[in-house]
């Protein structure tokens, strides 16, 4: 905050005794009255045309010691009422700011000081309330307000202020209403600022998550679409590829309710799991058995790993060890080094069902495998197919996989 | 198969997601276009550098596995092969002024295949 001191200071001194003449008038206007600090004009007059009727019929002298009485209580009022004034412009948290109509600061209250006015009110009195607005928008605003002010309106907005740190700007609501003298004319500038940093970071927090959500959803929608299509593409009927569609999105739809669970940007892996058990459980205990240590996928591996679970589900109940009453599936995955690089192993073994062969088609589960793990997470899979059963091996970078899990709220 | 390349242009498809690359690549094979992909820009690149039959590539944006992302590595392709037309599709709302190279297409997802498969002949054929 630079302004020139030279000329600034040698106007102070007129502009301190033109606020103190201003000061003088205003009391000298509003005499206090007989049971109030301040009266209006209408009160005033009133009163005075029923004094003659009061104080008819008294000695003068008792009338001077009623009047001196009078005046010692008014006194006394009039301090307990500045002092009450005092304590609220000294409580508030708001930046309250007395302009001339030229806007220049006349007054503020204690927390406006280093807001507005840097070390002290002294240092700044006169000097242009602009000048503190350096932001371009800011000083369009502040103007603006100026003018409606002047022009006897009040008005609302916002403004920044920076604070010099870097990075940090202050954001205000702020109030600027014309101080009417008797003539009804502006003679004064009330500015009352709330300090909003906070309610505008919110806001800007919540417009980041609402572009983020809306990114979400159009990816969410186009996995939606080329799942429909790959099912589609390689169903041998329409009622197939419906009660397979049906069945993906549900899947996709649960896995959903655990990302919600990770704010949408993680999914716990046994959360996932363990949806995708329950959606292919029959209720029998035991069909499962998982082990694991805590660990925490991003969103698009997470998804990844619903669909691919859900297709190994399917095809254990169709044809592999779910399709059997002794039949399990025993599910396990561990983060370890492995030649240097932190890795996720991933297993899915079914034991105790019916001999298996490997598919004669490459179906829609086998090719999401390989692409995502090979293409889009840098890992490889490995599906065999021994007579025990289908054993699905995984491994992929625990830095391409694994997340920092998403803070609970 | 015939030996004129234009009978099968071929198409570098640089998307990161493993589900939406395999559809994307489905529905331009099946559309006659011969298909290589690639997870990530820098990926895409390699496959550039090594070849010179790459017909136009079609791209992603949010690929954070790569060292840029789809608007730059589009930018790059057209200024180093500035006869390789490109098509960027991503779902993250419309791009910026500056985001995209003077002639490139944008699609946004999700998209119809058909409409993919047109505007890919389009661009191919404007090339």
């Amino acid at each position: 905050m630079t302004f020139s001191a030279g000329p600034f200071r040698a106007s102070r001194k007129a502009i301190l005794e033109a606020e103190n003449a201003y000061l003088r008038k205003l009391l000298a206007e509003r005499p206090p009255g007989p049971d109030g600090i301040y009266v209006t004009g209408e009160r005033r007059r009133a009163d005075e045309a029923g004094a003659s009727r009061s104080t008819a019929g008294r000695t003068g002298a008792e009338a001077e010691v009623a009047r001196s009485a009078e005046a010692e209580e008014v006194n006394a009022q009039l301090r307990a009422s500045e002092e009450f004034n005092r304590r609220v412009l000294a409580s508030t948290t708001d930046c309250i700011t007395v302009l001339d109509v030229e806007g220049r600061l006349i007054s503020m209250n204690e927390v406006a000081v280093p807001v507005f006015g840097g070390t002290s009110f002294a240092h700044v009195v006169g000097r242009p309330w602009i000048d503190v607005w350096q932001l371009p928008e800011s000083r369009d605003a502040v103007l603006a307000a100026l003018e409606q002010a002047r022009a006897g309106r009040s008005c609302r907005f916002q403004a920044a202020l920076e604070t010099g740190a870097p990075a940090e700007t202050l954001w205000w609501d702020i109030v600027l209403a014309p101080m009417n003298g008797d003539d009804g004319r502006p003679e004064r500038i009330l500015a009352v600022s709330r300090d909003i940093t906070d309610l505008k970071q919110t806001e800007a927090r919540q417009t980041v998550l609402m572009h983020e959500m809306a990114h979400r959803v159009k990816n969410t929608l186009a996995m939606v679409q080329a799942v429909a299509t790959q099912t589609l593409r390689n169903a041998h009927s329409l009622e197939e590829a419906g009660d397979a569609l049906g069945a993906r999105l549900q899947a996709l739809a649960h896995a959903h309710d655990v990302l919600m669970q990770g704010a949408w940007s993680s999914a716990d892996l046994r959360g996932l799991v363990d949806t995708a058990v329950a959606l292919h459980s029959d209720g029998e205990p035991g069909r499962f058995v998982i082990d694991g240590p805590d660990v925490t996928l991003g969103p698009r591996p997470g998804l990844t790993l619903a669909l691919i679970l859900h297709e190994l589900g399917t095809n254990a109940t169709k044809y592999g060890a779910l399709s059997k009453p002794e039949g399990r599936v025993v599910i396990g995955w561990n983060v370890a080094m492995v030649e240097g690089e932190e890795r996720l192993s991933f297993r899915w073994e079914e034991v105790g069902g019916p001999q298996v062969a490997p598919p004669t088609r490459v179906g829609f589960g086998t090719r999401l495998i390989e692409r995502s793990l090979v293409h889009s997470f840098g890992g490889s899979a490995k599906l065999q197919f021994p007579e025990d059963g289908v054993v699905l091996t995984m491994q992929a970078p625990a830095a391409n996989v694994v997340v920092v899990p998403a803070a609970t709220a | 198969m015939t030996d004129d390349p234009s009978e099968h242009p071929v198409v570098l498809l640089v998307e990161d997601d493993g589900l939406l690359l395999m559809e994307a690549s489905d529905t331009l094979a099946e559309a006659g276009f011969t298909v290589l992909e690639a997870a990530h820009a820098d990926k895409a690149l390699t496959v550039l550098e090594g070849r010179t039959d790459v017909g136009v590539l079609m791209t992603d944006v949010d690929m954070p596995q790569g060292s840029m992302d789809g608007f730059a590595l589009a930018r790059l392709v057209s200024r180093r092969w500035p006869g390789i037309p490109v098509l960027v599709v991503s779902g993250m709302g419309f791009p910026g002024p500056n985001d995209m190279p003077d002639g490139a297409r944008f699609i946004s997802k999700p998209y119809q295949p058909s409409a993919l498969v047109r505007t890919l002949r389009a661009v191919v054929g404007a090339a």
